[in-house]
């Protein structure tokens, strides 16, 4: 319908004996949208087309512009898609991810004056996509980076940025510069986007001498305070608010104000030439929420599958004592199997109650206060570059701050 | 009325009506409160538009660095503190806004489509008001005028303002969400007085959906007038139909006297304005003006510059470009600006400005100005009062105004369409045919049909309005099927309508009174201002009161009855009369009065 009009395109339409005039921004199954000259978008239907002129075609605006770049310490930005960098799509009307970074430094020139900014687009995926494959190239790309001495800043859907940031954690060791993830709850498309203060707060961790990987977010529901939290203890815990990331069984490492003062307390400095990139990672491990009611043929198909598996247990880390002699011989065969909470706060206890004195029995690893995802990270990263004894030593070993000993809340 | 029309005066309505009911992209109560909860605190940022060109009046918003303040209300939730996408709209404000574009005679969209119109003002916390067109092209008939009408358009009303304290600008949520219908008319009216009666007609048009929060505050206006094709002018927040006029009057005199100004200008020879500021803060050093002095003290920048051409258009009698450009600078958070058609005054002498307007080489019809900044906002500061002057060379810049209780201010330049892009959390709305049906059955008669029906019902003219304004117009015409008496129900409604406090039980008890012939037309008014027991009494001396109160007065006149017979009637009825006038019609008094009368006569006769 209508193939000789494109979006751009000034058109003057015959709509329901209404003359109208206005720009196509798109062609729908059974409508088209136009833009009328009063700003709104009108989306009139196919069937009700009486006459359709192009008035004039659409001459692509062509935007040559320069690299550009601010001074100071530099920075890496790496791009991966998400609400952070994204643009309105007008085919669909959805909100989709930015094609370069550049645009995110246009978009937000306040960057430039911060520090020497370099902005890469390494993938444009929705950040539910994530997995192995791009966690091992994220890794090693920022290890490249940050073997220049410089922060990098990773630019994430908030989805899974907890996961991403744990990967990165477990597969960089002893980074040489901060490695600071950062995301928006609301698209930079608004006014009203968390993405810019986030970005710039993350940009200011990156170039202080944090030797972790963070995840740099808004505090509260107000525009005054980011919260850096240790990667390894963060996770997403709202939908849609601004400060959905907390951290859990953990305290945040500091805190950016509004005019961009870092406040660090308790963290790990950069250490140079220790860092160490493990380039690995096994994709055969599972993440299991327990629930009532769960057939037992699901969980040993999970288990069939994979080599390690990490169930999010009830309460101090129960499942039902139904499984629990199947559970002992496959780990008899040699699998994993390590139990968190799906309590998330706290720490699971598997001595408490007869069914956890089971667990044990049967070879099950309690994690103590490790959340779940990161329990998955941590054993999809030692399954990958370690053998299956060290693997299961390490699992229970804290190695990056994932595992406290003392919870204050 | 004729030299307006010279002008060729055009002048387009924005309307907006709360509507009844939840707010439009969620579930909290669309009713205003004052119960707060707590508070956020949030910036905003200007964002590249749909044609990647940020806006020029969202730019001009972000210049001043706000920081604004919401308060939480019992009828706020995520949605309004923008921290939860919005909820499907909702569907009975859909239906009202179908409904009022139908009543306007618009053509219904087949898609809603809502797009983000960015108001960086603060008043939405999302940056954008959520609004969507409904219908479009219709026309609205006042007596022998027809108006187009733009369109018809649904949207989220925006936050109260609560107060501004330096850079902080606090707002309340709870209004913010309510339901707009926005009805915007082509520029068709010609003058401020048909202006303000097609704003009074519409009102009362769209209030006919039923749809419409009947509160005080529910019906804001925006208008927009431009002269000879001049640049538009757009006037938010005009508050009362009389403004709407007194307004419109005002700006058609501003914007007159700017056109002049802008003519007499180019006649001087006035082709462009470029300022060459100077520092004058080692000559002002020695002024004993106390402005100066404290600027001087707080290391601010005293900076002068010629204006050419402007001496007498900057503050003499009709001519006030000075204010226009302070104005201007107020937005952006500069202070004032000192000009010559001003001085002396603030303790700078004629001595004084004699040597300035040297030093900056004034000629005849040269003024000059000066300002006191900072460092940081003098560039800015000279680039607004240049903006400002060179418009003053073309006439009327395009701007949007404020209403104010004396005229107009500055708010911003006029906003293009680069200030909306599409709102991409709701999916676009088709239209059903089915919904639109069911739409068409429930358009109300118009006002003029409505009205010639109450007034074939026995309602005057005036008083048939009057329900329609205020929807009455279906309980009126129910009382007057069931209780009779159109003109004294019209009445008794206009009373109880009239008052906050509407008892509609109460009139009814009265009308039937009425109707029962136990009380009298000209007392409904009072009874229903009474207390209820009044009433009770009335209701329960159905019989005993009219008979046994005949009775005993003719028992304490039995002398006179004895005495006069037939003719003890005129007196007896008198005192009756005191006893039960408005509760008893006097016509009934008396032929109970005779009745007895005669009965006593008859008794006395036969006991002779």
């Amino acid at each position: 319908m209508f193939e000789n009009i494109k979006p751009g395109d000034e058109i003057e339409v015959r709509w329901k004996y209404q003359l109208l005039n206005g720009i196509l921004i798109s062609k729908n199954h059974d409508f088209m949208i136009i833009k009328l000259k009063n700003g709104y978008n009108l989306a009139i239907d196919y069937s009700h087309i009486q006459s359709l002129n192009v008035i004039s075609e659409n001459k692509p605006l062509k935007l040559t512009r320069e690299e550009i770049r601010g001074s100071g310490k530099k920075v890496t930005i790496i791009g991966t898609g998400g609400t952070i960098a994204s643009y309105v799509d007008y085919s669909t009307g959805a909100v989709k991810p930015l094609e370069n970074a550049q645009d995110v430094l246009y978009a937000e020139p306040d960057l430039l004056k911060l520090g020497d900014i370099d902005a890469e687009v390494l993938f444009n995926i929705f950040s539910e996509d994530m997995n192995q494959k791009y966690w091992k190239i994220l890794a090693k790309k920022v290890y490249e980076k940050i073997s220049e001495g410089n922060g990098v800043v990773v630019a994430h859907g908030t989805d899974t940025m907890s996961f991403s940031a744990s990967a990165l954690s477990f597969l960089i060791e002893n980074p040489s510069a901060p490695i600071i993830f950062t995301g928006s709850q609301r698209s930079s498309d608004r006014p009203s986007s968390d993405a810019y203060f986030n970005l710039l707060g993350a940009v200011k961790v990156a170039q202080s001498d944090l030797g972790e990987v963070a995840v740099v977010m808004h505090s509260s529901m107000n525009d005054d305070y980011l919260s850096i939290h240790r990667a390894v203890k963060v996770r997403k815990m709202h939908t849609s608010r601004r400060d959905a990331f907390k951290s859990i069984n953990a305290e945040i490492i500091g805190t950016i104000s509004k005019d961009l003062d870092v406040n660090m307390q308790d963290y790990k400095k950069v250490k140079k030439d220790e860092m160490h990139l493990y380039e690995n990672l096994s994709e055969k491990v599972g993440l299991v929420y327990y629930y009532p009611g769960m057939e037992k043929e699901l969980l040993l198909k999970f288990l069939d599958r994979n080599d390690g598996l990490i169930i999010a247990g009830t309460g101090l880390g129960h499942i039902s004592n139904d499984y629990i002699e199947d559970i002992k011989n496959i780990i008899d065969e040699g699998k994993i199997i390590a139990m968190t909470s799906q309590c998330l706060y706290g720490s699971v206890n598997l001595n408490v109650y007869s069914t956890g004195r089971r667990l044990i029995e049967a070879g099950v690893i309690p994690l103590g206060d490790m959340l779940p995802e990161v329990a998955y990270i941590k054993l999809s990263f030692l399954l990958g570059n370690f053998g299956q004894d060290d693997a299961k030593v390490l699992l229970a070993k804290n190695l990056r701050g994932e595992l406290n000993e003392r919870r204050k809340e | 009325m004729n030299e307006e029309k010279n002008k060729n005066i055009k002048i387009g309505l924005e309307i907006h009506f709360q509507v009844k009911g939840r707010k439009l992209f969620c579930s909290c109560e669309g009713e205003e409160s004052d119960n707060y909860r707590g508070k956020i605190v949030r910036r905003l940022r200007a964002s590249a538009g749909e044609f990647s060109n940020t806006d020029l009046a969202a730019i001009q918003e972000e210049r001043k660095r706000n920081e604004f303040e919401y308060l939480i209300t019992d009828n706020s939730c995520l949605v309004e503190m923008d921290e939860e996408p919005p909820h499907s709209p909702s569907q009975d404000a859909i239906s009202g806004a179908f409904i009022v574009s139908f009543i306007l005679g618009c053509t219904p969209v087949d898609n809603i489509d809502f797009m983000r119109k960015m108001v960086i003002d603060g008043s939405n916390t999302s940056g954008f008001q959520r609004t969507g067109i409904i219908g479009i092209n219709g026309v609205f008939h006042h007596n022998d005028r027809k108006i187009g009408i733009a369109s018809v358009t649904l949207e989220e009303e925006a936050c109260k303002k609560i107060e501004q304290k330096g850079n902080v600008v606090t707002y309340s949520l709870d209004r913010l969400g309510i339901p707009l219908i926005e009805v915007s008319t082509e520029p068709d009216i010609r003058s401020p007085r048909e202006a303000r009666e097609i704003a009074e007609a519409l009102g009362i048009a769209v209030r006919r959906s039923g749809y419409i929060r009947r509160e005080v505050s529910s019906i804001r206006q925006d208008v927009n007038i431009s002269l000879d094709s001049g640049n538009r002018v757009e006037i938010k927040g005009v508050q009362s139909l009389s403004q709407i006029q007194e307004v419109l009057e005002y700006e058609i005199e501003r914007q007159t006297i700017l056109n002049e100004i802008a003519v007499k200008l180019r006649g001087r020879g006035v082709r462009s304005f470029d300022l060459k500021p100077l520092s004058i803060n080692e000559i002002a050093n020695s002024w004993k003006s106390n402005i100066v002095i404290k600027a001087i003290s707080e290391k601010k920048e005293v900076i002068a510059f010629r204006l050419e051409g402007l001496s007498g258009f900057l503050n003499n009698g009709k001519y006030r470009l000075g204010r226009e450009i302070a104005e201007r600078l107020r937005v952006s958070g500069i202070g004032g600006i000192i000009h010559s058609d001003e001085l002396p005054n603030y303790g700078i002498t004629s001595e004084n400005i004699v040597k300035l307007k040297e030093y900056l080489s004034c000629g005849e019809e040269d003024a000059f100005a000066f300002i006191i900044v900072d460092k940081d906002s003098k560039a800015n500061a000279l680039k607004i009062i240049e903006e400002r002057l060179n418009e003053a060379l073309i006439g009327v810049p395009a701007e949007t105004r404020a209403a104010t209780p004396d005229g107009t201010k500055f708010l911003r330049p006029l906003p293009g369409k680069s200030r909306m892009y599409p709102e991409t959390d709701i999916p676009i709305i088709k239209v059903d045919h089915n919904f639109l049906d069911e739409i068409k059955k429930k358009i109300p008669p118009t006002v003029k049909e409505r009205a010639s029906h109450l007034m074939n019902l026995g309602v005057s003219e005036q008083e048939a309005m009057n329900a329609i304004w205020k929807e009455y117009d279906d309980i009126l015409e129910n009382f007057i099927r069931e209780f009779g008496n159109p003109k004294s129900v019209a009445k008794l409604l206009a009373v109880v309508f009239s008052k906050q406090e509407k008892d509609l039980d109460k009139a009814a008890r009265i009308l039937s009174l009425l109707k029962e012939g136990l009380i009298t037309k000209d007392v409904l008014e009072d009874l229903y201002n009474e207390s209820d027991k009044n009433l009770s009494g009335i209701s329960k001396s159905k019989e005993e009161s009219l008979e046994s109160v005949i009775k005993e007065i003719v028992d304490s006149n039995i002398e006179l009855v004895r005495e006069r017979g037939n003719d003890s009637f005129k007196p007896i009825m008198g005192e009756a009369m005191k006893k039960l006038r408005g509760k008893v019609d006097g016509s009934k008094v008396s032929e109970a009065l005779k009745k007895e009368i005669e009965s006593r006569i008859r008794g006395m006769e036969s006991n002779k």
